[in-house]
């Protein structure tokens, strides 16, 4: 293999690390929300089948507060949240979705078997 | 094989003119700090050269030196066959775009203090490459026609001049998405155009956005229609790369999301409307 770029339309491979390294916040949001929705995906059935998986259940929540936090900032913007604050918006948001998860996590600690 | 390995070092050069009277210090502390940098720069992958490859050039740096001096210098002084364009050099003509250390940037607005001691330069993403930072334009030019990216004048403007108020909610509305130079960096940086090679892309549909609005346009809701369609604004997936990487500080998916507003309270207005007057929506 001689080059691994595509010589018609220049497009820098995603397995190359520097495709990963110049990625703006925004992007990192997008790929990141699409991760966790495909996680979901494999761990929901689990869940379903022994919703008592402690490991499985905080990951979960953690997953699904990450996904939800991010569809919050696009339907923000897609409503009119100016977009000059796109960058301050992802970054409250991932505050408040890690204050989330802690607080949903511990107000609910009783669930927890290995809190116990 | 890596292409990148194959990096041929260029001649250290001296191409640099400094101030005429530095201060003292100044000089000093600027002899310590960036003597020179090396410049890599992709080459090849076109047609007539399809080997891509790096080469690496050793620059000595100035005050205020930007990546186009840096290019400038070494084709004067090391390779005469290094291909790139430029024009104004005060970034208002947007032909110098390239790929600085991996993200889309205007050469001719970027200095070199800050990018490294290694700086890595490509040609833009998502467009065919003509000669190593040289790209092909047409794609993203094809696409602002294909949004028909100019004013379909209504003819009142025959009878009187246009006034559009500076504080009018219409020119509110337009004035954040105006200046655009067609530089295609948002282009370049837009993933959705490298999935996606019929999706209009961020600038057309920006353009398309400020003449949706602009109401000496006839075209009106017919622009809005042909721009809100499965390769266009509703492709776009709020990833924001345009609206970080726009030198002019535009916001493409602002646009794109304002398009996509009309569009739904177009539909839900028609739906309303069609309801009221008892007829099936869109009959
Ligand atoms: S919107 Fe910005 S990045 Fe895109 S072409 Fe216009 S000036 Fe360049
Ligand atoms: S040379 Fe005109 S914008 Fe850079």
């Amino acid at each position: 293999m001689t080059s691994v770029k595509d010589p018609v339309t220049n497009k820098p491979p995603v397995w190359k690390i520097s495709a990963w390294r110049s990625m703006y916040p925004g992007m990192w949001s997008w790929v990141l929300q699409r991760l966790s929705a495909l996680a979901l995906i494999v761990l929901f059935p689990i869940h379903v089948m022994n919703p008592y998986i402690d490991s499985v259940r905080i990951t979960m929540l953690l997953l699904v507060v990450w996904h939800a936090m991010h569809g919050i900032k696009v339907i923000l913007t897609d409503f009119g949240f100016p977009d000059r604050h796109q960058r301050k918006l992802l970054w409250v948001l991932c505050v408040v979705g890690v204050a989330a998860f802690f607080w949903l996590a511990f107000m609910h600690k009783e669930y927890w078997r290995f809190m116990a | 094989m890596n292409e990148e390995a194959q990096i041929t070092e260029g001649t250290p050069e001296t191409g640099t003119q400094e101030e005429s009277v530095p201060k003292k210090e100044e000089q000093e502390e600027k002899a310590e700090k960036r003597p020179a940098v090396r410049v890599r720069i992709r080459r090849g992958g076109a047609a007539g050269d399809p080997e891509e490859r790096f080469d690496a050039f050793q620059v000595e740096t100035g005050p205020r030196m930007t990546v186009l001096d840096a290019l400038v210098a070494v084709q004067s002084a090391q390779e005469p066959t290094l291909s790139f364009r430029y024009s104004c050099r005060v970034g208002m003509c947007g032909t110098c775009a390239l790929k600085v250390n991996g993200r889309p940037a205007w050469a001719c607005r970027t200095r070199l203090e800050g990018l490294g001691d290694e700086i890595t330069l490509e040609p833009l993403t998502n467009f065919p490459v003509l000669s190593d930072l040289a790209v092909d334009m047409s794609p993203f030019f094809e696409k602002m026609k294909r949004a028909r990216g100019w004013l379909e004048p209504t003819g009142a403007a025959e009878k009187a001049p246009a006034l559009i108020a500076p504080n009018s909610r219409e020119r509110k509305r337009i004035e954040p998405h105006i200046e655009c130079i067609t530089c295609g960096i948002c282009y370049a940086s837009c993933s959705i155009v490298g999935h996606d090679s019929d999706y209009l892309g961020p600038a057309a549909l920006n353009r398309a956005y400020t003449l949706v609005n602009d109401s000496r346009d006839a075209l009106g809701p017919e622009r809005l229609l042909e721009v809100c369609t499965e390769d266009g604004a509703w492709r776009c997936h709020s990833q924001y790369n345009c609206t970080e990487s726009c030198p002019k500080g535009i916001s493409p998916t602002g646009a794109i999301k304002g398009l996509k507003r009309r569009a739904v309270s177009g539909g839900v207005r028609r739906f309303a409307a069609s309801i009221f007057r008892g007829r099936a929506p869109g009959a």
